[in-house]
């Protein structure tokens, strides 16, 4: 234990990174994912290819090589963008931080584009006839029916997915984000203890972990305050 | 910018030759993990308390942390251990492939002792009591009654289990293995072409995940051929 001696405050560092990326994440996987499940449902033939490419894509290839081509992807691209402004360019460096949080907002957005799409679905078509009955508009239906019950249907999955995202901020560390798993790996060369740094790593992950879960069932109980006795 | 047709055709018999190492690590790992499911169910549905908590504590811990930080541990980090160094386990442990079975293992296990576990709690009661009635003992139940439909019913969500782990297998390249993802980083460090070399993986990613997918199909329609109803 003396080892982690002068490290708990990188580890600490490391950690508000990783809670970085997993709110700036959060809220991009949502966007993709609304995004997603609209175009899934929309009329457009175009949108709809569009949407069903990006889930089969995004859930069928390694979320490493994700990360991996959109970093190189876009230096590369940037690079070329700014030589033709000024060619004594040589390099453009992307910052890990954004390319590997967009490559995990884009995968598990891929997966949430499913979720929404499968509670939109489910609301009951009963509830919203019911609301048309009584005079409500289609704003109103959206509001006070369809997002409290397409709430109640997503939210398990949903759940999952915040799981997914908070894992895989782990990966980022392979193009250098300096979170918690990089920190990990500056100590072992320092003080070659390998087992005590990156356990300390799954400590705080399974923290991290923990948290979403109870916030989740929190959330899932507030979602089926008024279910309560229905079932 | 450009993209190299050539390249992609001259590094894509290169990238499949590490295809055998990630079949490899896909069946062997799945297979030993979907033993440890198994044991894990049994562990939980047994109505010894300590075994129940036991399988809890280990499904909690290995799906609330990374599998890349479980690699690492288990890779980098059990060797700071002389007594592991002198076991018997030595063997496997200092092999990078060993290392990545075991972690995929012991993460593919606790992931789908949890979707069985799903499909044993979903068989009818019914359908029990029913095997009550007939005499049938508690092993005859489960072997005769429970197995068979709890298998039929995680099918679905075991097949997309499958579909993660040939995902993760790619993590196998950060501790040196030449999977089809290690040969394809290789490349990418000496000709700096991510995007002919990346692409082309990830659609030979995709094709694989496919296959799984169409194969699942099949032994889902073989294994529900009593349930469909002729019309």
């Amino acid at each position: 234990m003396e080892a982690l001696t002068g490290w708990w405050d990188d580890y600490f560092w490391g950690a508000l990174i990783v809670a970085k990326v997993f709110i700036t994440s959060l809220s991009l996987m949502i966007l993709f994912g609304l995004l997603g499940a609209g175009a899934k449902l929309s009329n457009n033939r175009l949108a709809q290819r569009i949407a069903g490419a990006y889930t089969v894509i995004f859930r069928g290839t390694p979320e490493i090589l994700v990360i991996l081509l959109l970093y190189f992807g876009s230096a590369i691209a940037l690079t070329a963008i700014a030589q033709i402004f000024n060619p004594e360019v040589k390099f453009v460096d992307v910052p890990p931080f954004w390319a590997g949080t967009i490559a995990i907002a884009v995968i598990v957005g891929s997966y949430a584009t499913e979720t929404f799409r499968g509670a939109f679905l489910g609301v009951n078509p009963g509830s919203i006839e019911a609301a048309r009955a009584l005079g409500m508009s289609t704003l109103q239906t959206f509001i006070y029916i369809r997002i409290p019950e397409m709430w109640r249907i997503a939210l398990p999955p949903f759940g999952n997915h915040m799981l997914s995202l908070i894992k895989d901020t782990a990966l980022i560390s392979i193009i250098g984000l300096n979170e918690t798993l990089f920190v990990a790996k500056q100590a072992i060369t320092v003080t070659g203890k390998p087992f005590t740094m990156y356990i300390v790593v799954g400590i705080i992950y399974l923290g991290f972990s923990s948290v979403v879960t109870l916030v989740v069932m929190g959330l899932e109980k507030f979602g089926n305050r008024t279910t309560v006795g229905a079932k | 910018m450009s993209f190299d047709i050539n390249l992609i055709l001259d590094s894509l018999p290169l990238m499949l030759s590490g295809f055998g190492i990630t079949l490899q690590l896909l069946l062997v790992s799945g297979f030993l993990g979907l033993i440890l499911a198994v044991l894990l169910l049994l562990m939980r549905l047994s109505n010894k308390w300590y075994l129940d908590w036991v399988a809890q504590v280990y499904i909690y811990v290995f799906r609330g942390t990374p599998i890349l930080v479980q690699i690492f541990i288990i890779y980098y980090g059990l060797p700071q251990f002389e007594a592991i160094r002198d076991s018997i386990f030595w063997n496997i442990l200092r092999e990078p492939t060993g290392c990545a079975i075991l972690a995929l293992t012991l993460n593919t296990g606790a992931y789908v002792s949890e979707i069985l576990r799903g499909g044993v709690l979903g068989v009818d009661k019914g359908l029990l009591e029913a095997g009550s009635a007939l005499g049938m003992s508690t092993s005859q139940k489960f072997i005769y009654i429970t197995t068979p439909i709890a298998t039929r019913l995680s099918l679905p969500a075991y097949s997309n289990d499958v579909i993660s782990l040939l995902k993760s297998t790619a993590l196998a390249s950060t501790i040196t293995i030449a999977d089809m993802t290690g040969i394809a980083r290789t490349i990418v460090a000496d000709t700096y072409a991510p995007y002919e070399v990346f692409i082309s993986l990830a659609i030979v990613y995709m094709i694989f995940t496919l296959l799984i997918q169409k194969l699942f199909g099949v032994i889902e329609i073989y294994l529900g051929r009593y349930t469909r109803r002729e019309e």
